[in-house]
């Protein structure tokens, strides 16, 4: 209220008053009563003012915050959609995981089958230089290896292929790493309307209170910890399981 | 006394990529007889038909964890010996904590090398051999 309307009110009130005492004095009781409730009235108009004044202001507030909108559509659209994303991340990682590993289960015996080869070859060459060999056993050496040097060669050959097919696969961290980009935008907006919502509804001092008190420890399964290097409550790698393993008796 | 290459493994891993690795390393170190299931409700009956020699676990996995496929194994009578080693993203001290006092025989942190496995696995089986 400000200093010219409370005047106003006091000399509103000092009249009114005034001429319930006179009421009063001369003994009309009734019309001492009505003039009380006028009083009253007046009082009750005031508050009725008020709460219109608040409710026009949090009406106002609602249609500002736009709830029927952007709200909506994170909940309608775009969370769906981020759920999407990184369903198509999980799929994207796993096909390139098994497309590397495909390529080397099919390196792995070519390696193994060459190695062997090779200290074949090597063993038949120092019994030739030992002339621990026979003319026949000769000939048959170097047909063996003009048949070794041609399947090398082709397999060398299969590997190349192999293993640039593997560098292609490792495109998915490219395509991950946009979707991903996308979701993190996504989960930032999310948050933003929540702190709106908290501004609205809440209490800004809950809200910093509990960013300050920092994250509390989860309970039972966690996953990979991705900051072990702030935590006290995790290992920091094998070494510090064998470390604790052994303290207690392993 | 060596190591048994011919024993039965099982691998439970929720990710089928996880459990490749492990397949293949495990080929490398010369232990061919693997199966595989992808959580521990899987893994329990497969592990009751008989059979198998070595267990190796996850704990994160829907349906039934890790750590409740190790409880239940302790807790049968037939299987209450079988070496059951760890190999999991969970690194809280109290996690590996309960692993222990829950009877597991060996824990790997991931992500492993193949050299931790090879030397876990050989600790395990120098310790029960």
């Amino acid at each position: 209220m400000s200093t010219e309307q409370q005047e106003n009110w006091r000399d509103a009130v000092l009249v009114q008053a005034r001429e319930l005492v006179a009421l009063l004095e001369q003994g009309d009781d009734v019309g001492a009563q009505v003039l009380l409730e006028q009083m009253r009235g007046g009082k009750d108009s005031d508050l009725f003012t008020e709460v219109g004044k608040l409710t026009r202001q949090l009406h106002e507030a609602l249609l500002g915050f736009q709830l029927d909108t952007r709200i909506t559509n994170l909940a309608a659209q775009d969370m769906p959609d981020a759920r999407d994303r990184l369903k198509y991340v999980i799929t994207m990682t796993e096909e390139a995981a098994n497309r590397t590993m495909d390529g080397l289960e099919k390196c792995m015996p070519m390696v193994d089958g060459l190695n062997r080869s090779v200290v074949d070859f090597r063993d038949q060459m120092q019994r030739l230089f030992r002339r621990e060999m026979q003319p026949g056993e000769f000939r048959k050496l170097c047909d063996d290896l003009v048949a070794h040097f041609n399947k090398t060669e082709s397999q060398l050959d299969e590997m190349h292929a192999i293993l640039n097919d593997i560098t292609l696969a490792q495109g998915f961290q490219d395509l991950t790493g946009q979707v991903i980009r996308r979701v993190i935008s996504l989960v930032t907006e999310v948050e933003t309307s929540l702190v709106e919502l908290i501004k609205m509804f809440g209490t800004m001092n809950e809200y910093s209170e509990a960013k300050e008190k920092g994250k509390e420890t989860t309970k039972g399964v966690e996953g990979p910890i991705i900051d072990a290097e702030k935590r006290q409550d995790v290992v920091h790698g094998q070494d510090d399981v064998d470390a604790l393993l052994s303290s207690l008796g392993f | 006394m060596p190591i048994d290459k011919n024993m039965k493994i099982l691998i439970v891993d929720d990710f089928s990529t996880m459990r490749r690795i492990i397949k293949n390393l495990l080929r490398d170190l010369g232990f061919t007889n693997t199966a595989e299931a992808d959580d521990g409700a899987t893994a329990l009956p497969m592990l009751q038909s008989g059979g198998f020699d070595f267990l190796i676990t996850d704990w994160n996995m829907p349906g039934m964890q890790g750590i409740d496929l190790l409880k239940a194994v302790r807790a049968d009578d037939n299987l209450k010996t079988l070496p059951v080693l760890m190999v999991t993203a969970e690194a809280k001290r109290e996690q590996i904590v309960e692993a222990a006092q829950c009877g597991v025989n060996g824990y790997i942190v991931k992500p492993f090398t193949a050299q931790t496995l090879e030397e876990k696995i050989g600790k395990i089986f120098e310790r029960i051999g």
